[in-house]
């Protein structure tokens, strides 16, 4: 008799802490999935991955928040009819059914994204991230590059353009309508900066990024990072010890940050 | 006894792993002339992107595992394999594709493959092969890295380093050699099922579901302290030094190995922090990573120690890392990728 009460008390002490743990999974797993939700809502997906894998986004979403409520719907259930009347196989059959739980390190350590995600202020990558940058592209035009009008191209696509040319003196006198943020390094030439953009081929992990050089006599008017429209005519010059061409700014627009930062290559 | 200790070390490794990368995060953030704000916002983009890319694999994975335990048997797995020894082995290499398990899920099933008798080559291979041969993964690879050397050489390898070590277990081992008394011991005629019983489908699915749920946890803590590293290294470490660790064909290589080795990130979403080192390492290191990584951590030598005798623990680390390194270091030399 005396046994069979402490196997009682032990099967309750075990049930409550094990519901605490479940119910710290289940509103976790919905958290996450609710925050995946609205990083899709807000349109700050694409200051962290490719567009084109957004959809793996919208699963992450759905398969949390599958998870998350059929933790809570098992915990909201009635109890099951015990499978037996004998107190230590109830307590065997609630360990395999519920398996061991989670320690609350981990519950910390899963936490963190939430933490992070919502505390801190979504921001693309800008020019304070930005370690080396590149004036060519990594892979040369395709046709479909050069059928863009020259004035639609982005900065990746002149890149590419310059990229499978032999002669950049061919671009001189081109017109250009670019977006980009500004950047600039002390090593550069007076008055030169570059309308930069970062490249992301899967998330920001991969980014990488690229510029197209310029020369406006106003450069130090706007400050580094800001968002920037810029239109302008390409001339073949000196930069960073390359010859390039130089995009020679006729008119600077400061635009807000764009819906998405980064191009696709 | 010996699990409660097991999995002490366990949350000890992780702990320490954790306030390491929260301290070395801290210190060079106070270090650092930056702005200690700007730095964290980057930071923030930086873990985000990696685990918002992440998390979709990491889910489907648990998922596939949590189907697998709750709808198939060891028999299921056992029917498949062919009789003839090499022919068995080489077998292992690709049954992940019908049964998506990663390097935790594996470990499990692996046993109980050995329990119904399967040979020992089979469940070798299998078990060092799975984890990378199999839908999930050759989908998160390919979304990191395109269709290019990594994809292939990441199957090529490790197809080539599971079969090659299968086949020297195939050579030498017998079961009581390999096994310890523990995991035999069910096939003496004990029981591991305390109340074995059929599932029905609305039962499975439910258990499913709850153990994806749960190894979205387990999972997740190392997805989420290898991507805060990741992450860490790229705002503040300079390129210099990166370049200087990574351009060495031999150097890189024994780096990402360690890497591997300690992370113990799961092998549907190692890709996308693969893809962190990709920029300044050479391609064979991340090759190595994305190799070795998924037959070898402190995650799964835990696990293997439950299973497998002492020396056999041993040789299921070193030889992995020494194929996978040699392969790599090979790459790295006289291949231009």
């Amino acid at each position: 008799m005396q046994l069979t009460d402490s196997f009682h008390i032990d099967l309750d002490v075990a049930r409550r802490r094990q519901q605490t743990n479940a119910w710290a999974k289940a509103v976790l797993l919905l958290a996450m999935g609710l925050y995946f939700v609205w990083v899709i809502a807000s349109g700050n997906l694409p200051n962290y991955i490719n567009e084109r894998f957004a959809w793996l986004s919208y699963v992450a979403a759905a398969v949390l928040l599958l998870l998350g409520a059929h933790g809570i719907w098992r915990l909201l259930r009635p109890a099951r009819s015990p499978i037996s009347d004998d107190p230590l196989l109830q307590l065997v059959s609630a360990r395999q059914e519920e398996h061991r739980p989670i320690s609350w390190g981990v519950l910390a350590i899963v936490a963190f994204p939430l933490v992070l995600g919502t505390l801190i202020p979504s921001r693309p990558l800008g020019a304070e991230s930005v370690s080396s940058i590149s004036t060519s592209a990594v892979s040369a035009a395709n046709v479909a590059e050069f059928q863009i009008d020259p004035l639609q191209r982005n900065v990746l696509d002149w890149l590419r353009v310059f990229n499978s040319s032999s002669d950049f003196s061919e671009f001189n006198g081109e017109r250009a309508d670019l977006i980009g943020f500004m950047y600039r390094e002390p090593t550069f030439g007076e008055n030169q900066f570059m309308i930069a953009r970062f490249t992301v081929s899967c998330c920001v992990a991969d980014a990488s990024a690229l510029g197209v050089p310029a020369h406006w006599a106003e450069t130090a008017t706007v400050e580094q990072g800001q968002w920037i429209r810029v239109q302008g005519v390409f001339q073949v010059g000196s930069f960073r010890d390359n010859t390039l061409p130089i995009l020679q700014v006729e008119s600077v627009e400061l635009i807000d940050e764009p819906a998405h930062p980064y191009l696709y290559p | 006894m010996e699990a409660d200790a097991k999995q002490q070390l366990r949350t000890l490794v992780m702990w320490i792993l954790a306030l390491a990368a929260i301290a070395v995060i801290f210190a060079l953030i106070l270090g650092g002339g930056d702005d200690a704000g700007t730095l964290l916002s980057v930071f923030a983009t930086r873990f985000l992107g990696i685990f918002i890319e992440a998390a979709p694999f990491l889910l489907l994975g648990t998922l596939a595992s949590g189907l697998i335990e709750a709808f198939v048997t060891a028999d299921d797995i056992a029917r498949l394999v062919p009789r003839n020894k090499v022919g068995a082995t080489v077998t292992g290499a690709f049954l992940g594709f019908l049964f998506p398990v990663c390097e935790c899920g594996v470990v499990p099933v692996v046993r109980r493959l050995f329990m119904k008798g399967l040979p020992m080559s089979v469940g070798v291979t299998f078990l060092l092969a799975a984890p990378v041969v199999n839908p999930v993964v050759l989908v998160s690879t390919y979304v990191a890295f395109g269709v290019g050397p990594v994809l292939i050489g990441r199957f090529v390898l490790t197809i080539l380093v599971a079969v090659m070590v299968g086949l020297i277990f195939a050579l030498s081992a017998r079961p009581q050699d390999v096994l310890r008394a523990r995991t035999l011991a069910p096939v003496m005629g004990g029981s591991i099922d305390v109340l074995p019983r059929r599932r029905s489908l609305g039962e499975g699915l439910s258990a499913a579901l709850r153990l994806a749920g749960d190894e979205f946890f387990e999972m997740g803590r190392y997805l989420i302290i290898g991507t805060a590293l990741a992450a860490t290294m790229q705002t503040l470490v300079s390129q210099d030094v990166l370049l200087a660790l990574g351009r060495g064909p031999i150097i890189s290589v024994l780096v990402m190995q360690g890497l591997a080795f300690l992370l113990s990130v799961c092998s549907t979403v190692d890709s996308f922090l693969a893809l962190a080192f990709a920029g300044a390492f050479t391609t064979g290191s991340i090759l190595a990573f994305l190799v070795f990584g998924p037959m070898v951590d402190i995650k799964s030598t835990l696990m293997f120690a439950g299973i497998f005798k002492g020396r056999v623990v041993l040789y299921l680390i070193v030889l992995p890392a020494l194929l996978t390194m040699l392969f790599a270091i090979w790459l790295n030399l006289n291949v231009v990728f």
